[in-house]
């Protein structure tokens, strides 16, 4: 049975959680971490988490409670944890509207309220239950809401190659009035879903079949995300169409989706154990500089690897793609969400049971709080038709900036295919032929001899220094492309 | 308006409370005593010359004297919101006296030259001036009753101890010679101040020399009630200074250069060196005179002045890495918990006050782990992330290792590393090192069935079987069943495997007296019938297991079972998978013993039982599911309620999926028959209704215990709303079904009782069930209740 062979490989076999990047003793210095202790009687497997209209944070955590922190934002916190609902099914998303705890839990959608304002939730009204649950490991990930007022939820195969129920393996759209639309096919298993600066919707896919990584994937209607084991609901999704043509295992996933128009290629893809091994929840940071730079940027944990990471996205050619960052390792537990508090902290929280994690704790809630310095990093990677676009978080020194030589860049592509995981292939080494930095310092605009569409464009900017001499916080990047912009008009080379 | 204030904003009644405050503060201030660095004043390992440099730090000579090497000094108290914290009356006493108001103080008295006049004006204008300085917007926190006798325990077990000295029942310090007093502490604060001092000391002395001892709110709230030694916290009426008073206190403040040792905001506060440079200093002047007068007076003893020419006479050579290790370890007063090579440790009167949970494993579990060649035996991250992260991983143990901040700490954990240079890993590691991960698909055959082998042999080692390491270790968050020592998990990311091979051959002769046995002794293996008593691979392969970490398999006799939820004064919902409920299962627990589970998927009363409530799985990857606690009823988990377009018409049964068929044959199941689940509410009992609908009809269902009716009871009230008068049919119960009474129905197991309709049984669709009781209910436009009791059988 092939769920099986899922089955018995996560939960029997001992595996190896990988190395370390090595830097948390110097992220230490920018971004600290900072415990929120949790009182000994209280069990907090933090996997979804909001803000609250009085300033407070709820967290929903895998034993099914909610409970409001009060005092996150303090320097030293010793908050206070409120219990507000109780006896739920696995938290794996929270969102507050007008007066009203959404809470995506396994079963279903649900509106949780507390009218007699005793403040223990006393209503627990079904906002949505369409989908099917009935198999090991279905799990469900609520988004918060959109402007329009839709939540999203993402929802899990019944393992790694089958969808036994209904739905699983699709996105629903709960709309304001309380329908639920299936919007997109081909999840496997996701690990979060929410939106980037500019409202577009994504989820986080684990790496397993058809998926040789773990990637953030833009989620669009009608979209198919690249599983085919889900094709069997498409005749409950009248919206939807028909099943799209069956990808062939083998291929590469731009190819695939010159025959598979629905076909959504991965927006970022995670180097697997470079970038995390299981990357899960997401937020965006706006916060307006409280939490340094990288405002508009998605941060995202990784469970078995406990730490943080971000990515940044771009829409080329009406495709999703972008890049990932490494942020901050060396947290206490397995991370299964993150969420910017008001004050603009980054409190992240999880579990390490059940599968393998590096952080020692059964359980923790923690802070990366922004200690005002600002570190040497690269701010963010954009692609341009010739090549990328580098900004930094502080100037670049002229020389090694200017100097194609301190950009080492190498590619590397996954086959698109139906087995478990899968190597980096058809590795190249393109050549940067010209660097240069900007006046300020603060870009670089790289030309390269050649961009590679389908491939993770790694960065190694090892040799780069600030202005003040620092090495690169971290000295790696990866960018997707899945698309190359068009040479402006008029313009001959980038800026 | 500072809320924290009311007294001094709205009254201006002069020093109403001075008689008491006067008692509390100088019933305690004695004669002037030389500042106390606690370090320094035990058996310490330092040089004089060394010992005069620590003073200097501590003093912040190079705040003062040009020349002089000053990274590292103690900093003074930030002072930007001291109006806030400190009261005015102590203010002014301790600047007029610093030493006698708190004896041991570092702060040196800046007016010893000045009359006693001119004394006593000028700290009173600095007084006005300092309790100008409020914090911006006054923390509202509010905190329970403190209890002064939890301070007291605390005060005793934490920590404190290691440089306060401990007090006898009425709270008077049994003092000791080189234990900072704090008998000045009654009077000093403002009422919450000195509990938020304590819940966060670097704030304001970011320095650490008073450590962050990890207290929660109502710990530093106990605490500071014990230190006020019963003294009652109250804002004192002191008129509130004029601009005009704080003014001239500004300028004092500027004249005695405070700023050089207090951080302030404004920039205007220009630092100076008034002090002769080091070049030009003469040590037997100034604050090194026996009677400062111009200078400072720090009240230095002649041991101390000895120390400081000492520091002062010798050329400044930079100090090693082994020499500023032990300067640090005695500055910051580690040495007074911490063995290091020949020097630290627990003082002989100190010792009882170090306490373990568990005590059984010795004075390891009790004393803070020996220094002695730390920087070979953790890993430099783990080092900083203890130094700095504040990781801890002896819950045991009862007296907290502090956090001192890394203002205080900094370099510490490169010099120890570079110190105790840990041997270079030139052990070639027997495969696979975890050290050095490989792709697994990249060993060898015959590596792969070795490194099977060690997984298995390791685990051999670990259990109950073998070594038995988890009758006194913690295993992978498991506790032990008997000691409950350090989590053997931790070993991969806090050890080095140098450290970590050396010590499993040998453990006494890292800790002498330990009671852990050497299971290697002589490098032979006591337990030859595992890893076939190969010592080597014995200890490489746990090693190989430990860096695992979670996903190591547990060995023997490790037990971690389900969680059992126990029923209080409320009934208790809990949702999940269950057996006995579906997956979309809700199972209620009442007071007294009744339970049900809700099949919510369906909308049916799927199990009833009596007895203890459910247990959960909430281990490894355990998604909650619950089990009965106690034998369970369980009833057929079908739709119940439909709309039968006759009599006849076969029961719709709820798909069935197995390992040869797994995928639902019927996903809309029971929607598309017209039910869907709508919610639950408690009720201000906490009894849960559930809501769900069939086709038009809504139906609320309400389970609570039938005491009136019996012991073993289940009491089940429907209310129908419905848009027009219609028929509905329920499906009461399943199996092998007699009629008892009109209306009354029972299995071997169960009788129902039914309010109301038209009852017929028949065989059941479902071949296995045997018949099914069907009840035709009359629905009429509007409510309409009706009322089933379940009752269990004997």
């Amino acid at each position: 049975m092939a769920f099986l062979v899922g089955l018995v490989s996560s939960m029997a076999q001992a595996e190896e959680v990988g190395e370390r990047w090595g830097t948390a003793d110097r992220e230490r210095d920018f971004y600290r971490v900072v415990e929120l202790p949790i009182p000994k009687d209280l069990v907090i497997e933090a996997g979804a988490f909001t803000t609250l209209p009085d300033g407070g944070v709820a967290v929903g955590t895998r034993r099914g409670e909610v409970y409001f922190i009060s005092g996150a934002d303090e320097a030293k916190p010793q908050p206070e944890y409120q219990l507000f609902a109780s006896g739920l099914d696995e938290i794996f998303g929270l969102a507050w509207k007008d007066g009203a705890l959404y809470v995506t839990q396994s079963c279903e959608l649900t509106r949780v309220t507390d009218a007699d304002a005793d403040g223990r939730a006393d209503h627990f009204d079904v906002v949505s239950d369409a989908w099917g649950y009935g198999t090991y490991h279905e799990y469900a990930f609520g988004s918060k809401f959109d402007p329009q007022g839709n939540l999203y939820v993402a929802l899990g195969l019944s393992n790694s190659y089958d969808s036994f129920q209904l739905f699983r393996g699709w996105v629903m759209k709960v709309t304001p009035d309380g329908k639920s639309i299936p919007i997109a096919s081909g999840l496997r298993s996701p690990g979060g879903i929410g939106y980037n600066e500019e409202g577009a919707l994504f989820y986080i896919e684990s790496q397993g079949p058809w998926n040789s990584s773990c990637s953030l994937k833009a989620v669009k209607e009608g979209g198919f995300m690249g599983h085919p084991a889900s094709y069997n609901w498409y005749d409950f999704a009248s919206n939807m169409g028909k099943a799209p043509a069956l990808p062939r295992s083998g291929s590469r996933v731009l190819e695939e989706k010159r025959l598979i128009p629905q076909l959504e290629p991965y927006a970022v893809i995670f180097p697997y154990i470079r970038m995390g091994r299981s990357v899960t929840g997401f937020t965006l940071n706006q916060t307006k500089g409280k939490f340094g730079p990288f405002e508009n940027q998605m941060f995202m944990g990784d469970y078995t690897l406990s730490l943080v990471m971000r990515a940044t996205t771009e829409q080329v050619n009406g495709v999703w793609q972008g890049a990932c960052y490494p942020f901050r390792e060396g947290l206490s537990t397995g991370i299964l969400n993150v969420q910017f508090t008001p004050e603009g902290r980054l409190l992240c929280g999880g579990t390490n049971r059940g599968w393998p994690v590096r952080g020692l704790k059964p359980f923790a809630l923690e802070r990366l709080d922004w200690t005002g310095r600002m570190p040497f990093e690269i701010e963010r990677i954009t692609i341009t038709p010739k090549g990328f676009h580098l900004a930094f978080t502080k100037a670049v020194d002229a020389q090694t900036g200017n100097d194609p030589a301190s950009y080492a860049l190498s590619t590397f592509t996954h086959e698109y295919h139906a087995g478990y995981g899968g190597p980096e292939i058809d590795v190249t080494a393109p050549k940067v032929l010209a660097a240069r930095l900007s006046e300020d310092g603060m870009t670089a605009d790289l030309e390269l001899d050649l961009l590679r569409k389908g491939h993770v464009h790694a960065f190694d900017l090892a040799a780069l220094r600030s202005r003040d001499h620092d090495e690169l916080l971290h000295r790696h990047a990866y960018y997707t492309v899945n698309e190359v912009p068009k040479e402006p008009s008029g313009s001959v080379k980038p800026r | 308006m500072s809320p924290a204030f009311p007294g001094r904003r709205c009254r201006s009644v002069i020093l109403r409370v001075v008689g008491l405050v006067s008692s509390v503060l100088l019933g305690h201030a004695g004669a002037s005593e030389p500042p106390l660095i606690p370090g320094l004043a035990q058996r310490h390992p330092l040089s004089e010359k060394q010992a005069g440099e620590v003073l200097m730090s501590e003093l912040r000579c190079a705040a003062c004297h040009e020349g002089m090497q000053g990274e590292g000094m103690k900093l003074a108290p930030d002072l930007r919101t001291v109006g806030s914290r400190l009261n005015g009356y102590y203010l002014r006493h301790f600047i007029a006296d610093p030493s006698g108001v708190h004896p041991g103080t570092t702060m040196p008295s800046l007016m010893a030259g000045e009359s006693e006049e001119a004394r006593r004006a000028t700290s009173e204008a600095l007084m006005s001036y300092l309790l100008s300085l409020q914090e911006p917007q006054v923390p509202v926190k509010v905190t329970g009753k403190a209890d002064a006798n939890a301070g007291r325990e605390a005060y005793h077990a934490l920590g404190c101890v290691a440089c306060h000295s401990p007090r006898d029942a009425e709270g008077k310090e049994l003092s000791r010679k080189g234990d900072v007093s704090l008998s000045h502490l009654a009077g000093k604060y403002e009422p919450n101040a000195l509990a938020e001092f304590l819940l966060d000391p670097l704030k304001v002395r970011p320095s650490g020399r008073m450590p962050d001892m990890g207290l929660s709110r109502s710990e530093s709230a106990d605490l500071a009630a014990y230190l006020r030694n019963g003294h009652q916290e109250q804002a004192l009426d002191i008129e509130r200074p004029g601009p005009e008073q704080v003014a001239i206190g500004k300028e004092a403040f500027k004249r005695l250069n405070c700023a050089a040792c207090h951080q302030m905001d404004e920039s205007e506060m220009k630092v100076v060196r008034p002090g002769p440079p080091l070049a030009k200093l003469d040590p037997l002047r100034g604050c090194l005179s026996e009677t400062p007068k111009s200078a400072p007076d720090f009240h230095l003893s002649e041991g101390q002045r000895k120390s400081i020419r000492s520091a002062l006479a010798v050329a400044s050579e930079p100090d090693s890495a082994a020499e500023r290790i032990r300067m640090k370890l005695t500055q910051l007063n580690c040495i007074a918990c911490h063995v290091r090579d020949d020097f630290g440790g627990v003082a002989p009167d100190r010792d009882a006050f170090f306490h373990t949970t568990e005590p059984a494993l010795g004075n390891e579990a009790r004393i803070p782990p020996p220094l002695t060649k730390i920087g070979a035996k953790l890993r430099p991250e783990w080092l900083n992330r203890v130094l700095l992260d504040r990781e801890r991983v002896r819950p045991y143990m009862q007296t907290r290792m502090p956090h001192y901040g890394d203002v205080a700490l900094k370099g510490l954990s490169e010099w120890l590393v570079a110190v105790d240079h840990p041997e270079p890993a030139v052990h070639k590691s027997i495969p696979p090192d975890p050290d050095e991960p490989s792709d697994p698909d990249e060993l060898s055959a015959q590596d792969r069935e070795l490194r099977k082998r060690m997984r298995n042999g390791a685990l051999e080692l670990l259990g109950d079987k073998g070594l038995n390491c988890i009758s006194c270790h913690n295993f992978n968050g498991t506790e032990s069943q008997g000691m409950k020592g350090l989590d053997l998990m931790t070993s991969y990311q806090r050890l080095r495997p140098e450290w970590f091979r050396g010590y499993m051959r040998n453990p006494a002769a890292f800790r002498p007296g330990i009671i852990m046995p050497s299971y290697w002794p002589d490098g032979k293996a006591t337990q030859t019938g595992i890893l076939d008593g190969d010592a080597k691979l014995q200890i490489e392969a746990l090693w190989d297991t430990f860096s695992l970490g979670r996903s190591a398999r547990d060995p023997s006799g490790l037990r971690s079972a389900d969680i059992k939820l126990v029923v209080g004064n409320h009934p208790i919902v809990k949702r999940g998978r269950s057996r006995v409920a579906g997956f979309r299962g809700i199972a209620v627990g009442f007071p007294g013993g009744m339970n049900y589970a809700f099949n919510a998927q369906n909308g049916t009363l799927s199990a009833i039982w009596k007895g203890e409530f459910v247990y959960v799985n909430w281990k490894s990857q355990g998604a909650g599911d619950f089990t009965p606690a106690a034998k369970a009823l369980a009833l057929a988990q079908d739709v119940s309620f439909l709309q039968l377009d006759d009599d006849k018409a076969p029961w719709p049964l709820m798909p069935v999926t197995n390992k040869e068929k797994p995928v639902n044959p019927d996903p809309l199941y029971p929607r598309n028959h017209g039910y869907a689940f709508v919610g639950y509410a408690l009720d201000a009992a906490f009894n849960p209704a559930f809501t769900y609908r069939c086709g038009d009809i809504t139906i609320e269902d309400k389970p609570v215990p039938g005491s009136s009716v019996g012991p073993n009871v289940l009491r089940r009230t429907f209310t129908f709303s419905s848009p027009a008068e219609t028929t509905l049919h329920f499906r009461a119960l399943t199996g092998r079904i007699e009629s008892e009474s009109p209306g009354v129905f029972k299995t071997p197991e169960i009788r129902v009782s039914l309010s109301q309709g038209e009852t017929m049984v028949r065989p059941s669709a479902a071949g296995d069930v045997g018949q099914e009781l069907l009840v035709r209910l009359r629905i009429p436009k509007g409510n309409s209740s009706f009322t089933v009791d379940y009752a269990l059988l004997p």
